[in-house]
């Protein structure tokens, strides 16, 4: 651990100040963005053609692709964000209270990338208001993507809230330290501040991470996002009951992974080694372990299932999935960094930052992919598989390539954008390291049982 | 589930107890809700008419609601003949018709809603379905023996030359490689028969379609008039999850401005071939106008229709109840209609599958030419046949025609029309005095004691019984509504190339509106790859 003591100017540090590589890495983001949203108003001049993407049956291609294969990748990474941050506050996992924000609003970014994609794979996006919302109390009832759209935007606005509330303590507390220039942002968000309300704020947070916790499985990654391709009984590589623990296992994984990533950038760019130290990190890869463990046990038993003596269409999808070099190498990903985590919890020396990063890296790699090839299966191989002389094909194009690159930029600039304006490690964790509020022996008893788990 | 003896309702106590709460949170009379729906569920039982029903509450109604709109006794008289009511329809009036505030209608509907529920258990009676199937289902049915378009196809007697693809694709204008239509040929499993296998796909036009229930928009629904599945090209997003949830394929996307215009095909219709109708837009029976027909604009869903524009009218009565595929089919493999009325083509057909083989096959002389021939001939069965021009065989099949026609003439399809024919050509011949009911002359013409079962034999041994009957993917419990006749695709069936008798696609094309030549494309993805910005020329 670090000698030196946490304080308020640690956590102010990002804002006001402009270094090179911060520009450099803004300008970098701009542009690859930018480049996106041309491409993009190209696809909507030309239409959705553009694509790699053909109608499945006679058409000989597959319905979706990278878009919804994405979309689903962010959605991941978003639930599993807030997830996290609310396990910390529901459950006392006080270690990782300087990464509980990070995490809160990478599912803010990850949520308007997905939110992003879905409109960018409509052909009609300009009439999302007046035909979805138009005729919402009737296909609410019934259409999984009706159920998405509700589910994504309940969450989107629990998390806000969430962290909306768990801002007006700091910004009270920071203001005099934080920039003039957003003072009409900084009002806005305390407006009506008293020090009476934080013992209650502390109670609306708790509550709200509860119903994020029961939601995640119930509805969010483990219900409504499977549910659009596991209910379909004419896809077999969908259908099924895994899914909904498979999604939900894929995108804890993905999140931790991405805050390990944006994390350990903070760390780096601001010498927060005294925050977050190398043990959060060394708690975050246990968990990415444990969740990688859980993601190849799900696939292992989708194969299982699929190959020993599955229904003929069953067996068809589940053996070209299993023979995919794309998804053979989503699996290798995974499992060597499931490897590499086990390695280091046995010989502790094997751990260093670079390396989790890779880890990270690896998985966030591993589960896009898996999540291409998912979506992409489905329509190489439905049920009604009689197709044989238009046999499904598809490769992302130029256009669904770049949508990658730009929501990724758009996710970072997102974080470049924010670390300027409010503090993205919370007050209370600084607090908490300094031991302010006396809850030494519970860190220590948590970190005891998070080891042991 | 329990059945308490104290409620009227099949359900129980407590799905009673739910629906009354439902009814007290609505500004309407709870009571009234309860009684009536008791003794709805007694018309459904058939202790009580529709007509009684409506007369023991339309005092009640009127007060409570301001309007009575469920069918009166002379309606019901009318829609008796159409359609059985079920309570759910009758109680469904109270849903409101778009002349109130809708205000006004919302709050009904809370009451209709409610209504509805306790009458949902009535109008079924197999299973023990969710309860919230039963209303949402009681709400979308309107009697369920409405029209109901559908086609019974006999794969048999296709013979894959592609006619019926390329006359869809000349009605609808449709791009390139956008096969609403499209038959394929396919090897199986099984062993063959000698015959090639074929499948002829177009949308099934399901009754529980999954591309309706997963669209986010309600642009793909159901057409309460007829059953047909259609897409609203003014609603549709583009999502293109009907496609996904579709297990047939039948689905075809617009991925880019299509090569015809919505003026050039309305120019051709309306002013080239004379219509009122634009064969884009049509009336529904409510009144509204929507985009359902002909080739789909950029970005939203398109899909066989069945040719609502046809069915509405518009384009002629006499074109009511066909299809472009069906009228251009050379061997009549296609038989479209009604398949709620068992006078309809495909009814018949479906019904007595080499029987309607024998109309598609035989074209009995006209009742004038015949009696001119007959004029002066003796009444012996030679001398009719030699003067009429006909021999035993075709006698003796128009004669099995009549036999086993249970409703001979009826209905307003081309095998009505054929059976109305041999009809009055066996009548003038009858008439002319050869007793074709006579036991000597049924034996002539080998038909036995002419009974159905000889006459059905003769004609199955004549024109072959189907190997099966089937419903494409019935499984998938999307009851679709085409009857398939011929070999049914195994989990193993591999389309195979050509697919007709030496007919491939890329061989033959079709004329649009705007007078261009299209070309028929089997694999619409190497007509969509062209404008891929970056084709890899790879795939996953």
């Amino acid at each position: 651990m670090s000698t030196k003591t946490p304080s308020e100017g640690d956590i102010i540090r990002p804002i006001g100040s402009f270094s090179k590589q911060f520009i450099a890495l803004f300008v970098a983001c701009a542009l690859v963005f930018g480049a996106f949203l041309v491409a993009w108003a190209y696809q909507l001049q030309q239409g959705m053609i553009v694509t790699g993407l053909s109608d499945w049956g006679s058409g000989g291609g597959a319905t979706w692709g990278l878009y919804i294969g994405a979309f689903i990748w962010w959605v991941g990474i978003a639930h599993g964000g807030i997830i996290l941050s609310a396990a910390v506050r529901l459950l006392g996992m006080d270690r990782y209270m300087p990464v509980a924000r990070l995490a809160e609003m990478l599912t803010l970014a990850g949520l308007s990338a997905a939110g992003f994609y879905i409109i960018v794979h409509m052909g009609r996006p300009d009439r999302m208001v007046t035909s979805i919302l138009g005729h919402y109390h009737i296909t609410v009832n019934n259409s999984p993507l009706v159920w998405d759209v509700t589910v994504i935007t309940a969450y989107f606005v629990l998390t806000a809230t969430y962290l909306a509330l768990t801002l007006r303590y700091d910004i009270t507390r920071l203001r005099d330290q934080l920039p003039d220039l957003f003072e009409p942002i900084y009002k806005m968000m305390t407006l009506g501040y008293t020090e009476e309300e934080d013992e209650i704020v502390e109670r609306m947070v708790w509550w709200l991470a509860l119903a994020i916790i029961i939601m995640a499985p119930l509805l969010l990654h483990g219900g409504v996002i499977p549910w659009l391709f596991a209910v379909l009984p004419g896809m077999p590589a969908w259908f099924g009951a895994v899914q909904g623990p498979q999604f939900l296992t894929i995108a804890l994984t993905s999140a931790i992974s991405g805050v390990i990533i944006v994390a350990y950038a903070f760390r780096r760019a601001y010498d927060w080694d005294h925050i977050m130290t190398d043990d959060v990190f060394r708690g975050l890869l246990l968990w990415l372990g444990f969740f990688c463990l859980l993601f190849l046990w799900l696939q292992l038993q989708q194969n299982v299932t699929g190959l020993f003596a599955a229904p003929v269409s069953t067996d068809v999808a589940q053996t070209a999935t299993i023979g995919h070099p794309v998804y053979i190498t989503a699996m290798v990903l995974v499992l060597g960094t499931l490897a590499y985590i086990f390695a280091q919890t046995i010989r502790p020396s094997l751990f260093t930052k670079p390396r989790a990063i890779v880890a990270a890296l690896a998985v966030l790699t591993g589960t896009l992919l898996e999540k291409l090839i998912f979506v992409v299966e489905g329509f190489l191989h439905p049920e009604f598989e009689i197709y044989a002389a238009t046999p499904g094909e598809y490769f992302p194009s130029a256009i669904e390539w770049l949508s990658l690159a730009g929501t990724i930029g758009m996710v970072v600039l997102f974080f470049l954008v924010v670390a300027k304006i409010v503090p993205v490690v919370e007050l209370h964790a600084i607090e908490h390291l300094r031991g302010d509020h006396g809850h030494g022996e519970d860190t220590e008893h948590a970190t005891e049982q998070e080891v042991k788990a | 589930m329990s059945t308490d003896d104290e409620s009227f309702h099949p359900l129980g106590n407590e799905w009673e107890n739910e629906l009354e709460e439902m009814l007290d949170d609505t500004e309407y009379d709870s009571d009234l809700g309860m009684e009536m729906a008791q003794d709805a569920m007694r018309v459904t039982k058939g202790e009580l008419s529709e007509a009684e029903f409506h007369e023991m509450y339309h005092d009640d109604v009127m007060e409570e609601f301001g309007e009575d709109q469920r069918p009166t006794e002379a309606a019901y008289e009318e829609a008796q003949a159409a359609e059985e009511g079920t309570m759910s329809r009758m109680l469904s009036k109270f849903e409101g018709d778009g002349e109130e505030g809708r205000r006004d209608a919302m709050k009904k509907m809370g009451a209709g809603a409610a209504f509805v529920g306790l009458g949902a258990w009535g109008t079924v009676d197999d299973g023990e379905p969710e309860p919230q199937e039963q209303v949402a289902a009681a709400q979308e049915d309107d009697g369920g023996d409405g029209t109901q378009w559908g086609m019974t196809i006999d794969l048999e007697r296709c013979d894959g030359c592609l006619t019926c693809v390329t006359a869809c694709g000349n009605e609808n204008n449709l791009d390139q490689g956008v096969n609403w239509m499209y038959v394929l040929e396919f090897e199986d499993s099984t062993p063959q028969t000698g015959r090639p296998n074929r499948l002829v796909r177009p949308c099934q036009h399901c009754t529980d379609a999954p591309c309706e229930k997963v669209c986010p928009t309600t642009a793909r629904h159901t057409r309460d008039q007829d059953g047909l599945v259609l897409t609203d090209y003014d609603v549709c997003i583009g999502c293109r999850y009907c496609q996904v949830a579709c297990p047939y394929g039948v689905n075809y996307f617009q991925w880019d401005e299509p090569d015809i215009s919505t003026d050039q095909i309305e120019e051709y219709y309306t002013e080239e071939q004379g219509m009122d109708s634009d064969h884009m837009t049509t009336t529904y029976e409510n009144g509204e106008e929507r985009w359902v027909d002909s080739r789909a604009p950029r970005g939203t869903m398109s899909k066989c229709t069945m040719c609502p524009t046809r069915q509405d009218g518009e384009m002629g009565e006499d074109m009511v109840g066909t299809t472009a595929c069906e009228q251009a089919c050379p061997p009549g493999a296609i038989q479209f209609g009604d398949v709620n009325s068992d006078t309809s083509d495909a009814s018949k057909y479906a019904t007595n599958p080499s029987r309607g083989r024998a109309l598609q096959w035989l074209s009995p002389p006209s009742e004038s030419a015949l009696e001119e021939d007959l004029d002066g001939a003796d009444d012996d069965l030679e001398s009719v046949l030699e003067a009429a021009g006909l021999d035993v065989e075709d006698l003796m099949l128009m004669k099995a025609v009549g036999i086993t026609g249970e409703s001979m003439g009826e209905g307003d399809g081309d095998m009505a029309a054929t059976e109305t024919d041999i009809q009055a050509a066996l009548d003038v011949i009858e008439a002319h005095g050869l007793d074709l009911d006579d036991e000597d002359i049924l034996d002539e013409l080998g038909l036995g004691d002419g009974d159905a079962d000889d006459a059905q034999v003769v004609l199955d041994q004549q024109y072959g019984s189907p190997e099966s009957s089937f419903l494409l993917q019935e499984d998938m419990g999307t009851n679709p509504n085409i009857t398939y006749f011929g070999h049914e695709p195994g989990p193993n069936a591999e389309q195979t190339e050509p697919t007709g008798t030496g007919v491939e696609y890329a061989d033959l094309s079709y004329e649009r509106a705007d007078g261009e030549m299209v070309d028929m494309v089997d694999n619409r993805k190497e007509v969509l790859d062209e404008e891929t910005v970056g084709d890899a020329g790879v795939s996953l």
